[in-house]
């Protein structure tokens, strides 16, 4: 068995049974559940080309989310635009928010940089919070913005079932997955680790450290913001508490961190982890033990950072390789 | 080596509870085939900063249930019992969203109940609407929620601009009363989606009668001191002043004007925080002379209202509230919709509720006198009734003074505040 | 520039007389301060924390929580006037901070010992945060409680025409006589010195005997203990619920920031400043606006002035 035939075929495999699930699974709530996990799958993804390869941790990301998610819902209820136009838009003005948000703080280091971005995001989310009006685009403030659910449609980016809601997060994943992929095996991906772990060795051999981590930025934020769009249309109903939120940036951060941020697989991992433990103990908890859910929560982010701090991607990729070595004799060093 | 296979061991379960949990969704929950039930889905904020008015109402919906199923259940169903099923929606739109969705999909409930918060309560119908379930509204009361065009809305609550309306009739007719002109108004409201309904009814309201505006403030209902804005009231120096308050913030917001000396001739609240018992408790002598509009006190002059207050009381350890009394009141017209609709048939219970004429059984402890719904599912009759807190010789307690109708007898509003 | 509206700057319209008006800015200013002071206090424990560990304490509010819990608590059972209370809050605090740092935050450390920045203990402070809030959520409920009939409740001093709040007041020279007694300790006391070198600089510290461990478990226990401090200030007058320890949460670190890690008079100056923005902001705008100024300026000083007013700046 050739080595690339072991590790493409896992991944076949998943995305054959993606593809396949929502035959089987017939509940619209688990659909609604399956949704939400690729599209955290998809924001931990975006995250770590900032927090993961660039070697920083940005506790903002909810920004971008919120932009992206305005801006294509106040085109299309003001201005009839398609979502999906809105959504390239509100990339567009996500990545040019994340570039001026970091060209002042990634010369700052550690807690003081993810304290910044704290204050950006949280900055944000208070002005449109009190904002009704922002020139011709109504913003509404606090009491957020409704889509009303009639007409559907691909162009509407509307639909009655969850079915391609579904299979559009799941292209969304996929997409961005092969784009990490690509850029970790290309320069910016070894520029932005080297710069991430030992900065000065890296400029001294004349790598624009900055630059790089500019550029994992805006196409972090682009990314973010679609799935602000994707959120919008979804769930058709924004306000700045449910799209902004800090719950939100640090959610983000902390299942990519779980899962192990640096890899690939670790922020999808997280999220496979985590969401269901988030959705399911709210749901047979909730009522009864309110708050349970997030006490479990707590307690299963410091058991795993207690024991495995670079994240569970780190054993279970052992486990895997050991795996495929017992079952196809040994390749050569993985 | 020996300490890594133990951990191994555990990644492994690990592992495998990462995969085997997605696979747990395609394990779809049969639905119950049993003698048949009602399946009710309520969802409401039970974690979070509406937590104690959310568990006020599920405990007043608990007591109603239990009464029902007590008496025999839905006796056109033959004997139906009613099972309650509660979400938590931490106040968060998008988990009532997701909530009303597993509830209607996984738990295949017939009704669905909700949310206290309006903010909350809007996108939740939208959901309830797409898949034709009947959604009963007890306390939410921003308009806009009946007025979506939905079929399956039903409101029992006035809405909030029948609430502003209503608080202006009052300062004409204390005006009136009293022989006083009040000429300057001042707007303190939560910064959330019921303050800024509120707001806007009231600037449009201050427009119409004359009022001088001197103060419209929004407050983020997390501030931490209150003092900045005590000390803008007192400068602005209303005649009245209008509040919008949740429970933490009506009882900081009280006892900061009490330090710093803020006076205005009075104080209209609009429920919600006010109306909460822990306010009462917690602001003390300070709350004493404020107004608050409510849609039921506690002497409302209706048969029953004493013993079920008592009830509620004994059990739970506190009155009840205005809201609570929406949340009891909701369990009892469900009740005369389905035996009306004699099916479980979303539509049958649709058109059922849609037809309510409700005069008669413990609904009726309601301030008004009839429960009917229009078009748009908003109940016709939602009346309100202003209280002033005052102590009469048995402690601070909430005396109904308006309309004059529902005034307890013998007392007289105290205006200007002392 | 695109015109903008709903909920900027309305607020008081009328002019009263020349000393009516500077004298409501003095009155303001000094509210702003006294707050601020108790602001102080409360980041002044995490500046401890931050400075010897050099990581985020998410945990920081849900540590004040825990402390307002402890003086209610304390006050309700014995009946003791709050700032007696303070008898049984600081040890009390200072004992759960000690362990909390001792069996959960220090495996962590141990492991990252060659990581600059332990990124790790942020999202275990997180996990306690998450841990606390709703741990008490479950114990205590929902509801929102006070110290109805405490002695200092709603007191207030009449000064040239203003009106200052007495427990503010006496949250005031709480701060000061803290903040001075940690100072003493980190600059007269042998354990104070010890944990001074070892946040400037562990391995050194270490190689000179010192114990970097025990150092964090007692930097830890300080700051709680401080944050109980704070607690017991803010009890007489303010509401005490589960979540009350998110709306500090946030604001210590910027006072932290603004101040100076590590710098104790940079935490009470840089509370009273978000104080005084707060108060004296809040007339001239929409109280809900002074939130993002506070923001704002925090960002300011992050660009132009890392260090905080009196703070080193720590390139780790």
């Amino acid at each position: 068995m050739g080595r690339n035939t072991i590790r493409i075929a896992p991944l076949l495999l998943a995305g054959v049974i993606a593809l396949g699930l929502p035959l089987a699974v017939r509940s619209a709530t688990y659909l609604h559940i399956l949704v939400l996990l690729y599209l955290y799958a998809y924001l931990t993804t975006s995250w770590n080309l900032v927090g993961g390869f660039a070697g920083v941790l940005p506790l903002g990301h909810a920004a971008f989310v919120g932009i992206g998610a305005y801006t294509s819902t106040v085109l299309s209820l003001q201005y009839g635009i398609s979502p999906w136009i809105g959504m390239i838009i509100g990339g567009i003005l996500a990545t040019i928010v994340g570039v001026i948000i970091g060209l002042p703080t990634f010369k700052m280091r550690g807690a003081y940089f993810a304290l910044a971005t704290i204050a950006f995001a949280e900055g944000i989310r208070v002005m449109v919070e009190n904002i009704d009006n922002l020139g011709p685009f109504r913003l509404n403030g606090p009491r957020g913005l409704q889509i009303p659910p009639l007409k559907t449609g691909f162009l509407n980016f509307m639909f009655a079932t969850k079915e391609p809601y579904y299979y559009i997060i799941l292209f969304m994943l996929a997409g961005v997955l092969l784009l990490t992929y690509a850029i970790s095996r290309s320069k910016l991906g070894h520029y932005l680790v080297a710069g991430g772990e030992e900065p000065e060795a890296a400029m001294a051999l004349g790598v624009n450290v900055a630059r790089a981590k500019l550029i994992a930025m805006a196409i972090s934020s682009f990314l973010t913001a679609f799935a602000g769009t994707f959120w919008a249309q979804f769930t058709l109903f924004i306000h700045p508490k449910s799209v902004m939120s800090l719950d939100i940036s640090f959610e983000i951060a902390f299942i990519a961190l779980i899962g192990g941020r640096g890899s690939i697989a670790g922020p999808v991992l997280g999220a496979l982890l985590l969401r269901p433990v988030s959705d399911l103990s709210r749901i047979y908890f909730g009522a009864k033990l309110p708050g349970l859910h997030l006490i479990i929560f707590g307690v299963v982010l410091i058991l795993v950072m207690l024991y495995q701090p670079r994240g569970l991607q780190e054993p279970l990729t052992r486990a895997y390789r050991s795996i495929t070595k017992k079952l196809f004799g040994h390749t050569e060093a993985a | 080596m020996r300490e890594r296979n133990i951990w191994w061991k555990a990644y492994v379960c690990v592992l495998a509870f990462a995969f085997v949990c997605p696979m747990a969704f395609l394990v779809d929950r049969p639905a119950s085939a049993q003698p048949k039930v009602v399946k009710v889905g309520n969802i409401l904020p039970l974690s979070g900063p509406s937590a104690s008015v959310g568990q006020q109402n599920k405990y007043s919906q608990d007591m109603a249930i239990e009464e029902i199923n007590a008496a025999g259940g839905i006796k056109s169903l033959g004997g139906a019992k009613i099972t309650m099923f509660y979400a938590d929606s931490e106040s968060k739109p998008e988990k009532g969203v997701a909530e009303a969705e597993r509830l209607i999909n996984t738990e295949k409930v017939h009704l669905l109940t909700g949310c206290w918060n309006s903010a909350v309560t809007y996108p939740t119908t939208a959901v309830a609407e797409r898949y034709g379930i009947p959604f009963i509204v007890p306390v939410s009361v921003a308009d806009k929620i009946t007025e979506q065009g939905f079929k399956t809305v039903f409101r029992i609550a006035a809405k909030d601009s029948w609430w502003t309306r209503d608080q202006f009739v009052f300062i004409n007719d204390l005006q009136k009363e009293f022989n006083m002109k009040v000429g300057t108004l001042a707007f303190v409201y939560e910064n959330g989606d019921w303050g800024k309904g509120f707001a806007a009814g009231w600037n449009k309201l201050a427009e119409k009668g004359g009022y001088k505006v001197v103060l419209d403030e929004p407050y983020p209902s997390t501030a931490t001191d209150m003092s900045p804005l005590a000390q803008k009231i007192k400068r602005a120096n209303p005649d009245v002043l209008l509040l919008v308050s949740n429970a933490a913030d009506a009882i900081l917001i009280t006892n900061t004007m009490a330090e710093y000396k803020v006076k205005p001739k009075a104080i209209i609240a609009s429920g919600g925080g006010h109306a909460d018992p822990s306010f009462l408790k917690a602001a003390g002598k300070n709350a004493q002379h404020i107004f608050d509009i409510v849609e039921w006190e506690t002497d409302v002059n209706k048969p029953g209202v004493q013993e079920i207050n008592q009830k509620f009381k004994s059990k739970y350890g506190y009155n009840l509230a205005g809201e609570s009394v929406d949340a009891y009141i909701a369990m009892y017209v469900m009740v005369d919709a389905l035996e009306r609709a004699k099916s479980l048939d979303p539509k049958a219970i649709r058109d059922a509720l849609a037809k309510t004429k409700l005069t008669k059984g413990p609904a009726m402890i309601a301030g008004y006198d009839a429960i009917e719904f229009d078009e748009t599912g908003q109940n016709k009759y939602a009346a309100l009734v202003m209280v002033q807190i005052n102590d009469i010789g048995k402690g601070m307690e909430r005396i109904s003074v308006w309309p004059k109708g529902a005034r307890r007898t013998g007392y007289k509003p105290v205006f200007p505040i002392p | 520039m695109m015109p903008v509206t709903g909920g900027l700057p309305t607020g008081v319209r009328q002019r009263p007389q020349l000393e009516g008006w500077m004298l409501f800015i003095l009155e303001d200013t000094i509210n702003g301060i006294l707050m601020g002071s108790i602001y102080g206090l409360a980041a002044l424990g995490l500046t401890v924390i931050f400075g010897v560990l050099k990581v985020i304490n998410f945990a920081h509010g849900s540590l004040l929580m825990v402390g307002m819990y402890v003086a209610y608590w304390a006050v309700i059972l014995t009946g003791l006037h709050p700032y007696l209370a303070l008898v049984i809050v600081v040890p009390v605090m200072f004992l759960f901070g000690y362990f909390l740092q001792d069996i959960i935050i220090k495996p962590i450390f141990k492991a990252e010992k060659d990581v600059r920045e332990p990124i790790t203990v942020i999202i275990v402070t997180t996990g306690v945060w998450y841990i606390l809030d709703n741990l008490s959520l479950l114990v205590f409920g929902p509801q929102y409680r006070n110290i109805q009939d405490n002695p200092l409740r709603g007191k207030m001093l009449e000064v040239v025409g203003m009106l200052l709040s007495v427990p503010k007041l006496w949250g005031f020279f709480a701060a000061l006589l803290t903040a001075v007694a940690i100072y003493w300790f980190f600059q007269k006391t042998r354990t104070g010195r010890a944990i001074r070198a070892t946040s400037l600089d562990r391995e050194a510290a270490s190689l000179q005997g010192i114990n970097q461990y025990k150092v964090y478990n007692l930097a830890v226990g300080i700051g709680t203990a401080v944050a109980g401090i704070a607690g017991v200030s803010l009890v007489p007058f303010y509401n005490i619920f589960p979540s009350v320890g998110v709306l500090f949460d946030i604001k210590c670190f910027i006072i932290v920031v603004l101040g100076g890690l590590g710098s104790i008079g940079g935490a009470l100056l840089g509370g009273m400043i978000i104080g005084v923005v707060e108060s004296v902001g809040a007339q001239f705008m929409a109280a809900t606006w002074t939130e993002a100024i506070v923001y704002g300026l925090f960002l300011v000083f992050l660009f132009l002035k890392p260090s905080g007013l009196f703070g080193v700046k720590y390139e780790w």
